[in-house]
């Protein structure tokens, strides 16, 4: 009931019913734009074709204008084509029947060829490499009693035979390498190899050549046995692969190899990248009772050893040991002390904040984001350049900026941000993240998740439009703000390029900040902590670069700051040391996949505590326990996050359907409680009764009640009243909330209430007790 | 539900009412209707063990009509179903008195009810709400935002959940489709859910809201769907959608949906249109802090016995789940003050706990009262004589607050809960 998660989930999409609908609606009737069309370009295409001596009627040449969309070089070859060669390649085709014919019908009795001819259109040419030279190497070397179905009689004999081949093909092609052995090989094995290299792709030609097999012919049977073969390593065995074997895939082999050890070197730490070379699960639990004692962490020194071969070794065992522990995460542990590290590390590392970008909707925020990523060369050119085309196709070509911000298709084609985009950047001394808040008032909930994740707010205005938006989101965003403890506010005056009568109006711009910060002071922001630029997002002016002495905005560069620098100057303190080692908390912001190596990862801000790989951690409410695979911290792999970084976890030994956004990712032993009422010291933005309401707890959001009003409380926190009718908006109360589902929260965490989707109170959590 | 024939004495109340229910809602009806300690009769089914003389046993199904004498309602809105527990009140060959029984109520099958206390102002007035074959409203909704759906049944008294959708989407991210592949498996998911749900052979309204665009992308993903042709009946439920806006996903947000102009037009729901009307100028009045409203049972109870919910605007909003109490004492109680109310010429409305207006008020306490002019400080008189018995009222609020709660999960028995407490 809680959580009904991924129904029946159906992997077939249904994508092609869209495509039938395009048809449908492109099919009835030709409009009078494209009538006009035809009538323009056919001649054109006939013109052409007459050139090349080819006939073609009006019709034919509609069709493939039509098909090529106007194209007229594109029709006129495709007639050419369809037209003059066909005679040719029809009487190529009639020499080719019989044979293919005769083929099908002795198909059963002959082998070699055949399989190779029926495997012929095998797009084998374009398997990459990786998937190749991992198993075809591996055969020669191999020479093993088989396991599976080759245990017979039959696969010995046939065993036999190969080897004997391979060793007769060997011996003919050292001396002659462009043998006719040597190019009978090519025509038969190879293909047939390639039929075991593509094993998934080709289901159903697989099935008919396994009938096939009942004869003892050496090529089919060969590919088949080796597969479950590859986890065996015997590294010493592989002086003598077979001459095909040699030719074929031998680069492929040790460039695999040296790929899998740059990357180790790389990395430097144990994480197995190749979730395919690990061995059977049975192998897996063997070995790890083999190895129960050398768990010691010598492999790390052995793996510097300067000696090749050494390192060649090490690390097909390293390979095999990584996950040879399942009762414990599958990355070893570096035991990093990270507080200390943290600390040592101070004096090299850049500061770096997150900022929130708030404001109403449509006043530019996601704009003038991507125009700051663009100046601050975070985004190339190149690609706002795409945006751009793309944009102006839509129609909205003045969204191309926002598209840097506004990645999903929904918000493309609204043109409306719907939930944070995170970006980062930075500049010579500060690493930012940008967190894009959607202005929408149906959104605030995402807007409040990604406050929640922020160190500082950019608060955007439109300086035309200031009124709007102090009625709506540009409101209640300040003071969801101010509600999630952010304490520096810089506020952009943005579309200043477009204030009437005239752009760039001073008069405006100080007019617009006398109100905005009269009004960030009654909302409770310090004065020395608000800042004030004037810009423009959409031309760029005086948001990473001060805009030129002659223009109409010439007064910004002698008074004003640019935003960036602005920015920098914001830029609060570090987190003390203490919160690193608080026992970690962090509320899951996403859940994703990160790719093939880490399927399940989480993002979000850490709020105490820090983390490396191979911690354990525990996942609340659904209260599972995980590991730890990786850190990531802007993007980069690192050994470790801390408190108030932004920082995506890998994890390993969860379900997915164990986390959701919300959660909250803790140190297994200190875990964070679970509660489904608590008691709240709120202030209230509108008058509050026992009544239904939204809680927000940072990304979290569940329904909820306000149970009982229980005090009325003054500033100092006296009790004014006991049981009071309602609550007042500007009071302060303390208020038993009751939640629907079990909620991860702790005490002095900040909560939002919201009701018919606007904000009705925001406070802090006294009492988690129920 | 059908009256099929009744004798209930004006004056006194004494008598009995045969019922005929015939559709689920009537089963909300009868939950209503029926109380611990009256005399419920119907049909049963009962496994009956006999001995012969040579000692040998047989297990015989016996059908056949019981009376009890209710101990016990159990009512599971899910599958709208009710279960009586009592004891058989009247012995038969089979059956041996004071021997315990639960009937489950079937459609169309007959039940007579004698009330123990004698028919009261209340019951009549359930009785005649049940029988009244007129208003029918019935409607889907299905109120979502990304990655949580509540699919719904509207009925006139019942606001059912009936599939809760919940997925994990991950957030966008610059080149990943991954958020969109989600989202679509979300909707197909959801749309699964809810054909399970719909009777599309006879297709009722089917409301989506949503913040943002999330309905309007579902309304879209079910056109597709009939567009593709292979289910002609899901053709006939798109011209039945209506598309509006809610302030989230949850299901509290339903109320505010159905206020909204643009579904009161579909669904012609007198009864709730006049209840959310009432609500709404409640919480008006206590927002600009007039003390003509007031809510919680002692303020209540106080205002009605200063006669100040009377003639002229006087409204008594009451939740028919505090007529549940299992306790006769506190039923008669608020049976009391509905008739003081209503002998003053005062309104009385009974709001269904089960629906959305209604959960609006369970919060408050399931009570509360318009009055005809303001008593000031109504609070602090009552906090003085609460210290007579401080008890019980703390055990009320507790309760009532937690109804509140579970009546908005829509989860199965949460009357009972409260009646133990």
């Amino acid at each position: 009931m809680q959580r009904v998660k991924n129904l029946g989930y159906d992997e077939d999409e249904p994508y092609d019913d869209e495509d039938d609908v395009y048809e449908e609606e492109a099919d009835p009737g030709y409009t009078a734009e494209d009538k006009d069309n035809f009538a323009a370009l056919t001649p054109v295409v006939r013109a052409e074709l007459e050139e090349a001596g080819v006939q073609a009627s009006d019709k034919d040449i509609g069709d493939s204008l039509w098909h090529y969309y106007w194209d007229v070089d594109k029709s006129a070859s495709y007639l050419k084509n369809s037209r003059t060669p066909r005679t040719q390649q029809q009487g190529a085709k009639k020499e080719d029947k019989p044979k293919a014919k005769s083929k099908f019908d002795e198909a059963a009795q002959k082998s070699a060829e055949k399989a190779a001819d029926w495997f012929r259109d095998v797009p084998w040419t374009h398997i990459p490499p990786e998937m190749e030279g991992r198993i075809v190497p591996e055969e020669p070397a191999m020479p093993m009693p088989k396991l599976l179905g080759g245990s017979s009689k039959l696969a010995k004999l046939a065993e036999e035979r190969r080897e004997k081949a391979a060793a007769a093909a060997n011996v003919a092609q050292i001396p002659a390498p462009n043998g006719v052995l040597s190019s009978l090989d090519r025509l038969s094995k190879p293909q047939d190899t390639k039929e075991n290299d593509t094993p998934q792709p080709k289901a159903e030609p697989k099935k008919y050549p396994i009938r096939k097999k009942r004869e003892p012919t050496p090529p089919p049977k060969e590919p088949t046995p080796p597969p479950p073969e590859p986890e065996e390593e015997k590294p010493d065995l592989r002086a003598s692969p077979t001459g095909f074997g040699r030719t074929l895939a031998s680069s492929q082999l040790s460039g695999h190899r040296a790929a899998s050890m740059t990357l180790k070197d790389m990395l430097g730490s144990e994480i197995t990248e190749d979730p395919f070379k690990g061995p059977s699960p049975d192998d897996t639990v063997l070995r790890a009772q083999q190895h129960s004692k050398g768990l010691t962490n010598t492999s790390k020194t052995k793996q510097s050893s300067t000696n090749g071969l050494a390192k060649k070794t090490e690390a097909l065992k390293l390979g095999e040991n990584t996950p040879s522990a399942p009762a414990q995460p599958k990355v070893r542990s570096r035991g990093l002390d990270v507080p200390k590290l943290w600390a040592e590390e101070k004096s090299k590392r850049k500061a770096s904040a997150a900022f929130v970008v708030i404001g109403h909707v449509d006043h530019g925020k996601s704009t003038l984001m991507g125009r700051l990523l663009l100046d601050a060369g975070a985004v190339s050119q190149r690609d706002v350049d795409r945006y751009q085309k793309q944009a102006t196709e839509l129609g909205k070509s003045s969204f191309a900026l926002a598209w840097v911000m506004d990645t999903g298709t929904e918000e493309r084609e609204r043109g409306v941000t719907v939930d944070i985009a995170q970006h980062h950047f930075s500049t010579d001394s500060v690493a930012f993240t940008i967190l894009d808040a959607p202005g929408h008032r149906d959104f605030v909930p995402n807007m409040i998740g990604g406050a929640s994740m922020a160190d500082l707010a950019v608060l955007v205005v439109d300086a035309n439009q200031l009124e709007s938006g102090m009625k709506g989101q540009t409101r209640e965003h300040v003071l969801l703000a101010k509600a999630v403890g952010l304490k520096r506010i810089v506020v952009a005056v943005n579309k200043l390029d477009s204030t009437a009568p005239n752009a760039w109006s001073q008069d405006m711009f100080q007019e617009v900040k006398g109100n905005v910060v009269k009004f960030l002071g009654e909302s409770g922001f310090a004065k020395e902590d608000v800042m004030v630029v004037p810009c423009s997002g959409l031309s760029g002016e005086n948001v990473a670069k001060a805009p030129e002495a002659s223009g109409p905005a010439a007064w910004v560069a002698e008074t004003d700051l640019t935003l960036l620098k602005a920015l920098e100057q914001s830029v609060p303190s570090e987190v003390s040391g203490d919160a690193l080692k608080r026992p970690l908390r962090m509320q899951v912001a996403d859940v994703f996949r990160g790719g093939i190596t880490n399927p399940l990862s989480v993002s979000g801000r850490m709020t105490a505590g820090n983390a490396q790989a191979a911690d354990a951690v525990l996942v609340q409410p659904s209260g599972e326990t995980a590991a730890v695979r990786g850190v990531e911290v802007n993007g980069e792999p690192r050994d470790y996050a801390v408190a108030g970084q932004i920082c995506t976890l890998h994890l390993t030994d969860i379900d997915p359907i164990h986390i959701r956004s919300g959660d909250v990712v803790c140190s297994a032993a200190q875990p964070v409680s679970v509660v489904t009422s608590f008691l709240a010291k709120i202030e209230a933005l509108d008058s509050l009764l026992p009544q239904s309401v939204d809680v927000h707890l940072g990304r979290l959001h569940v329904a909820g009640n306000i149970s009982q009003l229980v005090a009325t409380v003054d500033t100092k926190g006296e009790t004014l009243k006991k049981k009071p009718r309602m609550v007042k908006a500007g009071q302060t109360a303390l208020l038993k909330v009751t939640v629907e589902d079990d909620v991860p929260v702790e005490d002095g965490e900040t909560v939002v209430l919201r009701a018919q989707g606007g904000t009705v109170g925001f406070g802090t959590i006294e009492r988690t007790s129920a | 539900m059908r009256l099929i024939k009744h004798s209930i004495e004006r004056k006194t109340g004494a008598g009995s009412a045969t019922l005929l229910p015939e559709e689920p809602e009537d089963m909300w009806h009868a939950y209503n209707l029926i109380r611990p300690t009256d005399l419920l009769r119907a049909s049963a089914i009962r496994k009956v063990i006999s001995e012969s003389g040579s000692g040998s046993r047989s297990n015989e199904r016996v059908h056949m009509t019981l009376t009890i004498r209710v101990t016990k309602l159990d009512f599971d809105p899910q599958a709208a179903q009710l279960h009586v527990s009592g004891r058989v009140a009247e012995e038969n060959k089979h059956v041996k008195l004071g021997s315990f029984h639960t009937l489950d109520l079937e459609l169309q099958r007959n039940f007579t009810l004698e009330k123990a206390e004698g028919w009261d102002s209340v019951a009549l007035d359930t009785l005649k709400e049940a029988v009244n074959q007129d208003a029918k409203a019935q409607l889907w909704a299905v109120v979502m935002q990304e990655g949580l759906a509540n699919i719904c049944l509207i009925t006139d008294h019942q606001t059912i959940l009936r599939q809760r959708v919940e997925v994990n989407l991950p957030k966008k991210r610059a080149g990943s489709t991954d958020h969109d592949k989600s989202l679509h498996r979300f909707f197909q998911t959801t749309f699964d859910s809810l054909l399970r749900q719909l009777d599309l052979a006879n297709p009722k309204p089917l409301l989506l809201a949503s913040p943002g665009f999330t309905a309007s992308s579902f309304y879209q993903f079910i056109k597709t769907q009939a567009s593709n042709g292979a289910n002609k009946p899901l053709q006939q439920l798109v011209p039945k959608i209506t598309v509006a806006h809610s302030a989230s996903g949850h299901l509290h947000s339903l109320a505010e949906v159905l206020a909204s102009p643009a579904v009161t037009s579909k669904l012609s729901d007198t009864k709730f249109a006049r209840e959310t009307q009432l609500m709404d100028r409640f919480f008006e009045l206590i927002r600009k802090d007039d003390a003509r409203a007031w809510y919680g049972p002692r303020e209540c109870e106080l205002a009605v016995e200063r006669g100040a919910v009377g003639k002229g605007g006087g409204v008594l909003l009451i939740s028919n789940s505090l007529f549940r109490s299992q306790d006769i004492r506190t039923r008669k109680r608020w049976v009391k003050l509905v008739d003081e109310v209503k002998e003053g010429d005062g309104e009385v409305r009974v709001f269904s706990s089960m629906h959305e207006s209604g959960r609006r008020l369970e919060g408050l306490g399931g009570i509360a009262a318009i009055l005809t002019w303001p008593i000031e400080d109504l609070d602090e008189e009552v906090e003085g004589g609460d210290q007579d018995e401080p008890a019980e009222d703390g055990a009320d609020g507790e309760g009532d607050a937690d109804g509140g709660v579970d009546g908005i999960e829509g989860v199965t028995g949460h009357d009972e809960e409260i009646d133990f407490l």
